[in-house]
């Protein structure tokens, strides 16, 4: 087979999860995102997500999180039993009180899964109040939202090299801050945002 | 309250102190591969919900 013209694809520090031969540095910072596709069965990249926590557990790296996260995983529970009711309208029926009884379960589920998935590697879990100056730097230098910038801020607090997201929007921090391990779709919208 | 909002020369937030590192670190329970892939399993099998989870719906744009 002639080989392939042309410079190969610049990385951009953004790599696929799928591919086997990926390093993990120790500790590897994991975003809301990537915890979603991972618990709940019936997401797109459930399987992708879920082999790729095997692989953490496996290579014995540690993994480090925003305590954000917990938050947002409430915050899709109760969203899920709305739109599971209301469908496309769910917005504007955040207040009914008849989704709350299936949204608390699922919450219940949701946060135990989170905690049963942290028991098995060491895990360095930010508190938000400790990333708060870094987070509104991210945000004015490089426009991160605020929850991917709190993220992106606790990652570096605690010394992580890479956010596994399947959020581009973390690629617009330069890949000196930080590698972005996400699916494969996912590769040339976040090396096209990457910072030049 | 401890912060992160010294920044290095080269533009990046420093990381927290190994002291207060390690004051956060939870070590892992489960240290097996048996008990790791039960836990895995236990955390990843089963949810399912009649909805698609978008990023709005954690608060993402």
């Amino acid at each position: 087979m002639a080989p392939a013209r042309g410079r190969p694809t610049a990385t951009r520090g953004v790599f696929a999860v799928e591919e086997p031969e990926l390093l993990l540095p120790d500790p590897l910072a994991l975003d809301t995102s990537f915890v979603v596709e991972a618990l709940i069965a019936t997401q797109p990249l459930h399987a992708v997500c879920r082999a790729f926590l095997n692989r953490i557990d496996e290579s014995g790296v540690s993994i480090t999180t925003s305590d954000l996260l917990a938050v947002e995983l409430a915050e899709a529970a109760f969203a899920i039993a709305l739109k599971e009711r209301w469908g496309s309208r769910w917005r504007r029926h955040r207040t009914d009180g008849r989704a709350r009884r299936r949204g608390s379960r699922l919450l219940d589920d949701t946060i135990s899964r989170y905690e049963t998935l942290l028991l098995s590697t060491d895990h360095i879990p930010v508190p938000v109040g400790e990333t708060a100056s870094a987070a509104r730097s991210f945000m004015t230098k490089y426009g991160l939202a605020s929850y991917d910038a709190v993220h992106a801020a606790s990652a570096v607090a605690a010394g992580a090299k890479a956010m596994v997201t399947i959020d581009a929007g973390f690629a617009l921090l330069p890949s000196s801050l930080l590698t972005v391990y996400t699916d494969r779709s996912r590769l040339a919208s976040c090396r096209s945002k990457r910072p030049r | 309250m401890r912060s992160v909002s010294k920044t290095q020369t080269n533009g990046r937030p420093e990381p927290l102190s190994p002291e207060r590192l390690a004051e956060l670190r939870r070590p892992a329970r489960y240290k097996t591969p048996e008990e790791k892939r039960a836990a895995l399993k236990r955390a990843t099998e089963g949810l399912r919900v009649k909805v698609r989870v978008t990023p709005d719906m954690y608060g993402r744009r």
